[in-house]
């Protein structure tokens, strides 16, 4: 018996030291194995399904980062975030700027087997200006759709609006074409699965909710030939033949999935276990530009419609200790006050963001003192569903309360905060984060009137907006986004706290995968 | 008998209809609602207050709730306001894995804790009791998701003999069902194999040295003869008790463990469900449960008749 427990306990001594034992190795993403291998099934673990896989219904990021696989739109975000054709050969503007002739690639087929046809671009994109968060500020500036033959889409604008384009890459509730048929069957509901038809290099195949999604190749895809466009557009080669995008809720599964090959790409990985994803043998980090956060006062009532108690707040918030608190290594935030995060090379100006930090104890003190706030308590609220934000709450608290104000904290689960987050009488400031967006008029802390701005509401902004919607060139929307910034630190409606980066990891058979905007399973391989 | 169980099944009614009224106000009291999240963050109160209206969740709670009731009368759950499936095609597509789990969970307690008990109660004056004590109040006390983090890394990633996590069904295989459940049945099962052999040895040491026993071994019965004849039989009952509420707990347990096994079942339902604000599917799990719940306890009680013939209902 006495040599039984001396064996257990030997056992159990060699588990625990084999546990410890894992050999450091690292490399970065996007290695490249050689020639590319055709076939192989990749298994990916992401979260949590979306609602709907229509994504130009959906803003959601789970029907993006899916929905991209299989639709395509007239136009797309290359990797340097510019809007290039993708479905479209080639287009011409008018002089007066106001009608585009969108002529499409000849030869492109959907999923379905259907020859894609201008009329399904313009039944399309007439859904989108109805059902997309983003269609629906275009829709304003649109006047009619015209199919003028098979392959030549004419639209013609109520004014010169030269983010028509932008528009339509945008991969936030996107304006991909889908069958005029579909079109017509759905209406202004999602699409169901059996109208997932589109024409990307992998077609959607089937759905077990809370489960699992599977895409597989569609052998008929119709390529770009441009080979450094990247993004989601230019040449696409569907190597593999299956996708399955399996709900996995815990993190550290992923990670073990990873390890044993169970899956191989995991998404939204903690921040805080980056280490051992970079210490762990076969096993890649892929980071990508994420958005940034912010604290958005409520600017419908007091203190914050006063733009001193605004001026203390911006003077009272130390940045880069709530960044470096909150996201622990450099590698996943950088500081910077601009509107657009630098990898948005035709969106970002970094003029008129040097009072981005601001940080002036005293200041923020004299400031307080000399506005109507009258030490009435300010709430903040966010979602505990996101460690970060409470933890970029907790140290704005501190750094409030050293300049004067008396603050609360609460927090919810994700779906009691978007309903307390509704309305004003809840909150004085928020605390959330923003995915990346692509125009001005897409920026949900700042849109006009609402909850997600904090009320804000700006006439100088909207002026602005629609300069930079009808701007002659880059040069002349450069200038206007220089002038956004300023705008942003003139009336301070949010505080922006840093630029942030995603984690995700992938095993290191994955070859040729290229970090950006989320991940992209076209010209990547696995090797054997 | 026959009567008995009538009886028992009729009383069902009135449990099922106070669950219903508590889930249906539970879920409908508390903050956040399923336009908020269908909508996002980029919703307009108008278009919250549209989709509302399509939910019908602005109807008074009273007329929402004899709303659905008349559904549920008529076997209807309601459908998901998430993935518009019917709810109740949702507890049986999910609630094949959970079973799965359930059943192998409960085969790994009686497979192990039944042989412990015995062999714990014949080496009962040995050093093997009180260790026997002392482990299984150690099995008692792990939490289940410590135990399931610990054996994942030793046998999924470490040694990897089972899969880290996911889920066969048993159309695609005996062979890849098994492989995929064991060790989360095994962790399931390892708390109720403490109380059930703890339980089990308790109640064969009362009666170890009954009057009946002694006049077993005193007639010449062969110890191992009185111990499974007599002691055992007669343990059997209060043991049954446990098992019955084993089941309802292995019920619970599975939420968390198919959480950590990434397993399609009902817990992970009831979770999603509850994150989204699915009202339907929430409310119909959970009657689902409860009427889970009042079957176990009805058949222990039959169950009862069965193992002590003195037992008569009617």
């Amino acid at each position: 018996m006495k040599k039984k427990l001396a064996l257990i306990l030997f056992g159990l001594a060699a588990t625990i030291a084999l546990f410890g034992c894992s050999s450091n190795s690292s490399s970065g993403s996007g290695a490249s194995g050689g020639e590319p291998v055709e076939g192989g099934d990749l298994n990916v673990a992401m979260t949590a399904d979306p609602d709907t896989l229509d994504w130009m219904y959906s803003g959601e990021s789970a029907a993006r980062k899916i929905g991209w696989h299989i639709y395509e739109g007239l136009f797309a975000l290359d990797k340097d975030y510019q809007a290039r054709p993708l479905l479209a050969d080639g287009y011409t503007v008018s002089e007066d700027k106001k009608t585009y002739t969108i002529t499409l690639r000849d030869g492109l087929k959907f999923h379905n087997g259907q020859d894609v046809t201008a009329e399904d671009a313009k039944a399309s994109i007439e859904r989108w200006l109805k059902v997309s968060s983003v269609g629906k500020i275009t829709t304003t500036h649109v006047d009619s759709i015209e199919a003028t033959d098979d392959l030549t889409l004419v639209i013609t604008l109520n004014d010169p609006y030269t983010a028509l384009l932008t528009d339509l890459a945008a991969p936030k509730a996107s304006a991909v074409i889908i069958p005029a048929d579909i079109v017509e069957a759905a209406g202004e509901q999602p699409l169901t699965n059996e109208q997932l038809i589109g024409t990307g290099p992998f077609k959607f195949d089937s759905w077990k909710r809370g489960n699992e999604i599977v895409l597989s190749k569609f052998e008929e895809y119709q390529s770009r030939e441009e080979e450094d466009w990247g993004g989601l557009t230019g040449k696409k080669t569907a190597y593999l033949d299956t996708i399955h995008f399996k709900i996995v809720k815990d993190p550290q599964v992923m990670l073990n999935g990873l390890k044993t090959d169970l899956y191989d790409y995991v998404q939204s990985i903690p921040l805080d276990l980056y280490d051992v994803v970079d210490t762990t043998p076969n096993v890649e980090p892929a980071i990508s530009s994420n958005g940034y956060s912010v604290i958005t006062p409520d600017k419908s009532e007091a203190p914050f419609d006063d733009i001193k108690v605004r001026e203390a707040l911006h003077a009272a918030l130390d940045k880069e200790a709530i960044a470096k608190a909150t996201y622990g290594n450099s590698e996943f935030y950088n500081l910077d006050g601009a509107l657009f995060t630098p990898d948005q090379t035709a969106l970002y100006s970094d003029q008129n963001i040097d009072d981005f930090e601001a940080y002036d104890q005293d200041e923020a003190k004299k400031l307080l003192e000399d506005s109507s706030y009258d030490g009435q308590p300010v709430k903040i609220i966010f979602s505990n569903d996101h460690a970060e934000y409470k933890k970029i709450a907790e140290i704005a608290e501190q750094q409030l309360e050293a300049a004067g104000f008396h603050v609360e904290l609460e927090s919810y689960e994700w779906a009691t905060y978007l309903e307390k987050w509704s309305d004003g009488a809840n909150w004085d400031m928020v605390v959330v984060g923003w995915s990346p967006f692509f125009s001005p008029n897409q920026a949900g802390m700042v849109s006009q009137d609402s909850n997600s701005s904090g009320w804000y509401n700006s006439e100088r902004w909207q002026e602005l907006v629609a300069q930079w919607g009808e701007a002659e060139d880059e040069a002349a929307q450069k200038e206007i986004l220089a002038e956004l910034n300023k705008t942003i630190y003139d009336e301070l409606p949010f505080e922006k706290v840093s630029n942030l980066s995603t984690l995700d990891a992938h095993t290191s058979k994955l070859q040729d995968y290229e970090d950006w905007y989320g991940p992209r399973f076209w010209n990547t391989w696995k090797s054997q | 008998m026959l009567n008995y169980t009538i009886r028992r099944l009729l009383s069902v009614i009135p449990v099922m209809l106070v669950v219903s009224i508590i889930v249906f106000l539970l879920v409908h009291l508390t903050p956040g609602n399923p336009a908020f999240i269908i909508l996002g963050e980029d919703a307009s109160p108008e278009a919250i207050a549209q989709l509302e209206e399509q939910l019908g969740l602005n109807e008074p709670l009273y007329i929402q709730f004899f709303d659905w009731l008349k559904q549920v009368i008529t076997g209807d759950l309601g459908t998901s306001v998430y993935s518009a499936q019917p709810v109740t095609e949702l507890i049986f597509a999910n609630f094949g894995p959970t079973f799965s789990l359930m059943v192998l969970s409960l085969l790994f307690i009686l497979i192990i804790s039944i042989p412990i008990a015995i062999l714990i109660v014949s080496l009962r004056k040995t050093i093997l009791d009180p260790l026997f004590t002392n482990v299984s109040l150690l099995g008692v006390s792990v939490p289940e998701f410590w135990l399931a983090i610990l054996l994942v890394l030793a046998f999924g990633v470490t040694f990897p003999v089972f899969p880290v996590a996911g889920y066969m069904p048993l159309a695609d295989g005996f062979g890849a069902w098994l492989y995929h459940l064991l060790l989360p049945a095994f962790v399931l099962a390892l708390v109720e194999i403490g109380i059930i052999a703890r339980m089990l040895r308790d109640s064969m040491l009362d009666s170890v040295n009954q009057d009946y026993t002694k006049t077993a071994r005193a007639k010449g019965v062969r110890e191992r003869d009185v111990l499974m004849k007599h002691v055992f039989a007669n343990a059997l009952i209060p043991t049954t008790t446990v098992l019955g509420a084993t089941v309802a707990g292995l019920l619970g347990g599975t939420v968390i463990i198919e959480t950590l096994f990434t397993i399609p079942g009902i817990g992970q339902l009831l979770i999603d469900s509850i994150h989204r604000r699915d009202y339907p599917v929430i409310q119909g799990v959970v009657l689902f449960i409860a009427a889970i719940y009042v079957l176990v306890n009805l058949v222990v009680d039959l169950l009862y008749a069965f193992l002590d013939p003195r037992i008569r209902y009617d």
